[in-house]
């Protein structure tokens, strides 16, 4: 039986059409993966699904009578509850209130606090959650916040939960946990969405897949168990990508950069604690470790945004000292985590982002004013070579596609023919196929000699991009390997402070 | 002299108090409560204005009331509905006040800066309660504003903090977008704010004119709103925490008024209530936070 229909969706917004004509359908228990590139509509499709968007033609159905869904509040009423990939918490709130919020338990006009909590903890031992209903929602990490969200949806006694996105933040193991969950709640016959442009987990947990490109529906009846990854990949890009692509340094070269002894203070205790570490040309190293271990703070030590308490840089033996500019001006590009917030000005052109951090070099500028003619002869060969979807070099970078801002500042670090590379989340809201593209880009630069630092908290993009790996937990380097000797487990086991010797002993009691 | 300076500081604090519950729970539905000042202007003012027509402090007092809510309610226009930045918002609201009072005593008395006397608030002099041993001191001076005050704090606390409304509330001010998607009418719960705010700070207003000198004069607010955002951040955008901080700025002003020692400098005791902001400021800023979702919208 179908939980929900949708027929006929549409959505334009402004410049896009964003959902066209898609008819959707979810059976009852059964786990759907809504599988698509960004900007595919999945996101918007289940937003209409949720109230957040209105749609501007189309039905919905629920349980075979038509209903019509204005805001979240309704669909809410029905049991469609949702997941958003940024979550709706608030940090200030313990648990229980960020659970209740909304629907409270009430005696009067009063908040019923006895009952919030005693409705709340009932709830977490019945799904096995283990989260203390007191702790204030900042303090959990980012696992035990997703249950909270879930929690919110259980709450609220939903039939339909949509997840959006749910594992992009997660380390391999809350994935498992996760996947477990989402089991348990389909047996409990929960109807659930997965939104998702990974692969592996689609395969891994949804019993169906329903694949949307441009806003269009391609296919939604695949069975994950008979489709291949290269299948899933194709009917996704609508094209065919090839995944995965892995090709290890072939020379590597000697040591040309080199931080010693990076501590940095921050609010009286150390981010950084003593980091040390080694770039040779020709070679990624690549930093795996959850968001929040200290990897801004020593992006932004090693790229002379921040001065650390101490720290010995080298470039080929000699120290850089300095701020941002002297570090790009000694050949170390930067290719920083944010985008939008460090790495473009959206309301400038791209030839004009294409030259920031360099424009006041002899290339550009002569005597404080412009070359206009070469920046813009440039910004045209490199929109061109680095195969930047836009109509012109004048077009603002904030009206490009996430894929194609990353190709600018890519075209912008890598155009400089750096010595260093130090990148940060290359491929981050990025599709598919363009994330293939800038990988492709950054092996292309290390075999041609560049040394590159790679820091990603996309586990699978560290492990396929690397050649070296370090674990970095708690602004500490905990472990360094060459790829392909531990396994994604054994990574995710690090990094969270566990020890390789604690998973050999878990397995056993396991197999116990 | 300690039962004077007590005395002086319970008076000196209601409208501290008033008008920071208000910016607490302009502040907690997610708007800085720069507009205060503006708000505070409106009620001193339109109180007098009401008194002075009607002859009763009560209508006075309503008139202010109101006042301060129609200035809270623009500045809820300005940036909830329109979304324009809350300084900005906030700011407007101030200049607008300030511009609005002096015109209309102008045309209503024919003055340059202030108003003639009016039916105010009479302190609790002579009544029975002065004559309590020790607390009638302090009590002679204070009007039926100061217990007013004392409930009102009460239960805008336990509003804010002990009903569904107030988590809403805080809710909305911590992340609108959250709020939203738990069905919440962010808009409204911000206009709420808005206008208890307003409300609170048009009391503080008729506190000051119709409860302390039975007129209206120019400046007599004398910046006391931006003073009310630094009660809020020390006092952690609480009603109690405003009963504290309200307290703590009040000594100051009361010790000033006390001590009118020919020895001590005038111009050095005025100085210490400004210099107790920045240093309270300096502590507690980066202790204190406010709610995350400051001047954010729930379609942002």
């Amino acid at each position: 039986m179908n939980v929900i229909e949708m027929k006929n969706i549409s959505k334009s917004f402004p410049g896009t059409k964003a959902v066209d004509a898609v008819d959707f359908r979810l059976e009852q228990g059964e786990i759907l993966s809504l599988l698509g590139e960004n900007g595919a509509g999945k996101t918007t499709l289940m937003k209409i699904l949720y109230g957040m968007h209105s749609m501007d033609t189309g039905e919905i159905f629920f349980k075979g009578r038509p209903v019509e869904i204005k805001k979240p509040l309704d669909a809410i009423n029905l049991g469609i509850c949702m997941v958003h990939q940024h979550f709706m918490l608030v940090s200030a709130f313990t648990v229980a209130d960020n659970i209740i919020a909304g629907d409270e338990p009430c005696k009067g006009i009063f908040v019923d606090k006895k009952k919030e909590y005693q409705v709340v903890k009932d709830l977490i031992e019945e799904f096995h959650f283990n989260i203390d209903p007191h702790a204030k929602v900042g303090k959990l990490s980012v696992g035990e916040q997703q249950r909270v969200e879930i929690l919110k949806t259980l709450y609220r006694k939903a039939e339909v939960i949509i997840l959006d996105e749910p594992t992009a933040v997660l380390t391999p193991k809350e994935v498992d946990d996760l996947f477990v969950v989402l089991k348990n709640l389909r047996a409990s016959g929960k109807s659930i969405v997965i939104i998702t442009h990974k692969l592996k987990e689609t395969k891994a947990i949804a019993d169906r897949v329903m694949v949307l490109r441009d806003g269009k529906l391609i296919r939604d009846d695949v069975d994950p168990a008979q489709a291949s990854f290269t299948d899933l990949s194709d009917m996704m890009v609508g094209r065919h990508v090839d995944l995965g692509v892995v090709e290890r340094a072939k020379s590597r070269g000697d040591v040309i950069f080199s931080v010693e002894n990076l501590t940095l203070r921050e609010k009286g205790h150390d981010v950084l604690d003593a980091i040390n570490l080694k770039l040779h040309s020709g070679e990624i190293l690549g930093i795996a470790g959850i968001e929040g271990n200290g990897q801004t703070q020593l992006l932004e030590c090693i790229t002379g945004l921040r001065q650390p308490q101490s720290m010995d840089l080298r470039l080929r033996g000699e120290p850089v000292k300095g701020g941002p500019s002297a570090f790009l001006r000694k050949g170390l590009a930067h290719i920083p985590e944010d985008r939008n917030a460090m790495g473009l000005v959206a309301s400038m052109s791209i030839s004009d982002n294409l030259i920031l951090g360099y424009q006041d070099t002899p290339e550009y500028a002569n005597h404080g004013f412009l070359r206009r003619k070469t920046i813009l002869e440039q910004a045209d060969t490199l929109r061109q070579e680095f195969q930047v979807k836009a109509p012109d070099s004048q077009t603002k970078v904030g009206a490009l596609s996430g894929g194609n801002a990353q190709k600018v500042i890519i075209a912008r670090a890598l155009s400089k023919k750096p010595d260093v590379l130090i990148v940060a989340q290359p491929t981050r809201g990025v599709d598919v196929g363009a994330s293939e593209y800038i990988r492709g880009r950054i092996r292309q630069l290390r075999d041609g000699g560049a040394a590159i630092l790679l820091v990603s908290a996309d586990l699978d993009e560290v492990m396929q991009l690397s050649d070296r790996i370090a674990v970095m937990y708690e602004g500490k380097l905990v472990y360094e390997v060459e790829a392909d000797v531990l396994s994604d487990v054994e990574l995710g086991m690090l990094m969270t402070g566990g020890s390789l010797a604690d998973l050999k002993k878990g397995k056993e009691e396991g197999n116990g | 002299m300690i039962i004077l300076i007590i005395a002086a500081t319970l008076r000196m604090a209601i409208p501290y108090i008033l008008a920071s519950t208000g910016g607490a729970y302009s502040v907690r539905a997610g708007i800085t409560d720069l507009g205060c000042e503006g708000m505070m202007i409106g009620g001193a003012f339109f109180g007098v204005l009401g008194a002075y027509f009607s002859g009763s402090p009560w209508i006075g007092l309503l008139c202010g009331v109101v006042a301060g809510m129609v200035f809270a309610v623009l500045n809820g226009i300005l940036h909830v509905t329109f979304k324009v930045n809350p300084a900005i918002s906030g700011v407007c609201v101030n200049l607008l006040s300030t511009a609005l009072a002096p015109l209309l005593v102008k045309l209503v008395w024919d003055n340059e800066s202030m108003s003639p006397l009016v039916n105010g608030f009479t302190s609790f002099a002579g009544t029975w309660l002065e004559k309590i041993p020790v607390l009638g001191e302090i009590l002679k001076t204070q009007n039926i504003l100061f217990f007013l005050t004392l409930v009102i704090v009460l239960v805008a606390w336990a509003f804010l903090f002990k009903t569904k409304f107030g988590l809403r509330l805080r809710m909305v001010g911590e992340d609108p977008v959250a709020a939203s998607t738990v069905g919440l009418n962010t808009i409204r719960y911000k206009y709420t704010g808005q206008l208890v705010c307003g409300a609170l700070s048009g009391l503080a207003g008729v506190y000051l004119s119709l409860g302390q000198l039975s007129m209206y004069t120019e400046g007599m607010t004398a910046g006391r709103g931006y003073i009310c955002m630094v009660i809020n951040v020390i006092g952690g955008y609480n009603p109690l925490g405003a009963v504290w901080g309200g307290c703590f700025f009040a000594f100051f002003e009361a010790l000033r008024t006390v001590i009118q020692n020919a020895s001590i400098n005038a111009n050095f005791l005025m100085m210490i209530p400004y210099v107790m902001t920045l240093i309270a400021i300096v502590i507690s800023a980066r202790r204190v936070l406010p709610p995350a979702g400051m001047g954010k919208h729930h379609d942002d």
